[in-house]
């Protein structure tokens, strides 16, 4: 992307003003809720921290067992927590049509998440509590790139993990093959993912390291709203992602935060007997939500830089600014997404740039041929 | 320990007729012709019973003695086909039969639990379907199912000898035949699964407003339980957390991963254990505590699922858990009994299964009372925990921790008097009556 790119004004032609008004309100809620939501969390986790040492006595599984216990108790607290908001999120988007998920769905849905998750964090904690026993104050030395480890792991695994099936268009199989090399890389194996029982948004995503790379679209992408080259310039884009390297950076940039946010854990548990301590578990479960919502607008805003990159590559690939500003028009008409959101609400969730932005760097290219 | 009215009275003798036991499906025939006959003329007589009891606040005598009559007789059959006894029963289900049950006498109900008594009868129906029962009303037969019948009028619709007391019935068949006796194990398991069915139904028929008690201690007589080198603790206060109950199996995801990696060591484990006692006549030490400590740590974690127990338990099986299983050291095994110990397993493991199927319904009905109440109801716990100590016994056998067979007999704890220790499963035990 080159660095001097200013982005010029665009008129918004084509989106009906009915359309703008919809996806204004329709995340206005969502930016309502995340606020109500997080206030929820921090006041639970808070409550936890404080009080959530008196779950010890149901564990009868020693130090690090108990840690275990600790956690998972403070991670089913928050899933209860964020419940209502779950539920009113599918009650919004079922109001603006963009999903047919049940309530009762959306509850049991999550479920085997859920376990997942109540997995890594026992694996995590005994880990951490492991080298927190035999290195009282200095384990987060050991622990930071054990994290960053196991986020590389992660990410190499996480394409095996979801089910999709292999594209089947010649077209767009052609053209990943064509654009991959343009972008002086291998062809990326191009998968196709069911999301139809929880919504109809469309979305693409770029996953995984090496052997494991995949770009892989949601089947809403490709059920003929969108036109041949628009999906060709989704294509383009994710691949813009694997050429540019963004996944792996993506968890470099994690490994700089994580050494200063496990010092941080290990400082402020210090006063509950540290990470060694099932004692400490609470409050450092609270410390790392706090972390996560401070360090949020940090990580959107590379996240949105790389997002940026990945959209210029795609117009130097396909050559075609005209279906990408249809297609950025499209999100607005069928994702309802803000095209131009209120600045805090951008700077803060926003981990893609605007679509107004959006539509302007394919307007700057276009002006730059 | 508070005896339930409908109390189980056992006096048999384990001897059986080699001849009626080979032919007791035929022979039974007549008798579950009329059994369906009576619980067809039982199900209106309830329903009028239910109307009476509403109104007059209690069962009419002339109702009670006759679903009275119909519960002993249909424990009688069920006793008949499942083997836990072996004279051919009356038909008219008068007391004297050597497994029979004591129906109390008629006394006031309150009201509103005699309003409610098809729902609340339930969760009781549900587990007497497990546990199996004698019954076979309505459809009739000697089905293996009793979770299917559901249909149609409960309390005839649970037609056959269920999962547990099926069971018990198919391996003691084969027993019976070969030994001319019914292993006491099996039968006392048989006639504890007879009488909480005998229980559920005179609950259910208003013939008593007392709930079904799964305790063994309360279900039956004092049980006989022989020593074994496999035991179980409890220290168990019935005492729940509501919020590690609402997401127990959750957060037994952690110990259900490090189970099946311990699973694996503990299989090559107990191959090599088998060929150290095959040739040196007792396991290996080392070799006997990592299995005695997984088969504990499996204990822990059953326990800890089915909410037997309450408290997070710890990864190495180590002893004092509050559902606890002591194993003695290792002792000499019968090397035959170790080269077949396979084949010789497969009754316990049948056994296990169908018991499996009870703790499961034990946890199940335990989660909605242990999420209401804040405790585990004794009853569910005991039968959860007899169910977590056949399961211990019957891994430490596989594994060759002892070649002392799994005995089915439902008490927790065995008797204050020190009796033998029968590796031969088939061997009949003093009674204990």
């Amino acid at each position: 992307m080159p660095d001097d790119l200013t982005l010029p004004d665009v008129q918004l032609t084509g989106i009906p003003q009915e359309i703008l008004g919809r996806a204004d309100r329709y995340e206005r809620f969502f930016r309502i809720e995340f606020v109500v939501s997080q206030i929820v969390l921090l006041t639970v986790l808070a409550v936890y921290a404080r009080h959530g040492i008196r779950f010890a006595k149901e564990s009868a599984a020693g130090r690090i067992g108990t840690g275990m216990l600790l956690a998972m108790i403070g991670l089913a607290l928050v899933w209860i927590s964020q419940v209502p908001f779950r539920l009113a999120e599918v009650w919004w988007n079922r109001r603006y049509d963009q999903t047919d998920s049940g309530y009762v769905e959306t509850l049991f849905a999550n479920w085997f998440e859920l376990g997942a998750e109540f997995l890594f964090i026992c694996f995590a904690l005994a880990m951490v509590m492991a080298l927190a026993g035999r290195f009282p104050r200095r384990w987060w030395l050991a622990a930071a790139p054990f994290f960053v480890g196991l986020a590389f792991l992660f990410g190499f695994i996480y394409p095996y993990l979801t089910p999709t099936d292999r594209l089947q268009r010649a077209d767009l199989q052609a053209a990943g093959r064509e654009y991959a090399a343009q972008q002086g890389i291998d062809p990326v194996p191009l998968r196709v993912e069911d999301v139809t029982d929880f919504t109809s948004a469309p979305n693409a995503y770029a996953v995984g390291f090496g052997p494991s790379k995949r770009i892989v679209f949601w089947n809403t992408l490709l059920d003929g709203s969108f036109t041949d080259d628009e999906v060709k310039t989704v294509l383009a884009h994710e691949l813009g992602h694997h050429s540019s390297g963004h996944l792996v950076k993506g968890v470099l940039w994690y490994a700089l935060f994580a050494l200063p946010g496990a010092w941080l854990i290990a400082r402020i548990t210090r006063r509950r007997g540290g990470m060694g301590d099932p004692a400490a578990v609470p409050l450092s479960l609270l410390v790392i939500v706090v972390l996560d919502l401070l360090s949020l607008p940090v990580y959107n805003l590379i996240s949105r830089h790389m997002e940026a990159e990945a959209d210029w590559k795609a117009l130097e690939t396909t050559h075609r600014p005209e279906p990408a500003k249809a297609l950025f028009k499209e999100f607005t008409i069928q994702s309802l997404n803000d095209p131009d959101p209120p600045r805090w609400s951008y700077v803060l969730f926003d981990s893609h740039p605007s679509v107004e932005q959006r539509i302007a760097m394919a307007e700057a290219w276009a002006r730059r041929r | 320990m508070d005896r339930h009215p409908v109390r189980l009275l056992l006096e048999d003798d384990l001897r059986r007729s080699r001849l009626t036991v080979f032919f007791r499906l035929l022979l039974a025939i007549p008798h579950l012709i009329w059994l369906a006959l009576w619980s067809i003329a039982a199900f209106f007589a309830a329903i009028a019973g239910w109307f009476a009891a509403l109104f007059t606040g209690q069962l009419p005598t002339s109702l009670h003695r006759f679903l009275g009559s119909w519960v002993r007789y249909a424990t009688h059959l069920g006793a008949y086909l499942s083997l836990a006894a072996n004279p051919y029963p009356g038909f008219t289900g008068e007391p004297g039969y050597p497994v029979d049950v004591v129906i109390p006498e008629r006394e006031p109900q309150p009201r509103w639990k005699t309003a409610f008594r098809l729902v609340l009868a339930i969760p009781a129906l549900m587990l007497a379907a497990v546990l199996g029962s004698g019954f076979a009303g309505g459809g009739g037969g000697y089905s293996q199912s009793g979770t299917d019948d559901t249909s149609g009028v409960p309390w005839l619709a649970s037609s056959g000898v269920g999962g547990v007391a099926a069971v018990c019935a198919i391996l003691g068949w084969f027993a019976s035949l070969a030994l001319g006796r019914m292993p006491v194990g099996l039968r006392n398991l048989a006639a504890y699964g007879l009488a909480y069915t005998a229980q559920a139904y005179s609950y259910l028929l208003l013939l008593t407003d007392r709930y079904p008690n799964s305790d063994p201690a309360a279900v039956g007589p004092a049980w006989g339980l022989p020593p074994h080198p496999i035991r179980l603790e409890l220290a168990d206060d019935g005492r729940r957390s509501r919020l590690t109950v609402f997401f127990r199996l959750l957060l037994a995801i952690p110990h259900f991963v490090w189970l099946a990696l311990w699973g694996i060591a503990a299989f090559f484990a107990a191959i090599a254990n088998g060929f150290v006692a095959l040739f040196t006549g007792r396991s290996a030490a080392a070799l006997h505590r990592f299995l005695a400590a997984y088969i504990r740590y499996y204990a822990h974690v059953s326990a800890f699922v089915s909410l037997v127990a309450n408290p997070f338990p710890g990864f190495v099986g180590e002893p004092g858990y509050p559902v606890d299983i002591s194993i003695d050291q290792p002792e000499r095994q019968n090397r035959w009994i170790t080269f077949f110990r396979i084949i010789l397993a497969i009754p316990a493991f049948l056994l296990t299964g169908a018991l499996s199927a009870a703790l499961l319904m034990a946890a199940v009905l335990g989660w909605f009372a242990a999420l209401a109440t804040g405790r585990m109801p004794t009853g569910l716990r005991n039968l959860g925990a007899f169910s977590v100590r056949y399961h211990s016994q019957t891994n430490a056998y596989l594994f060759i921790v002892t070649d002392a067979y799994p005995h089915a007999s439902p008490p927790l704890q065995p008797p204050p008097e020190p009796e033998p220790v029968y590796a031969d499963p088939f061997q009949p035990l003093p009674e204990a009556v």
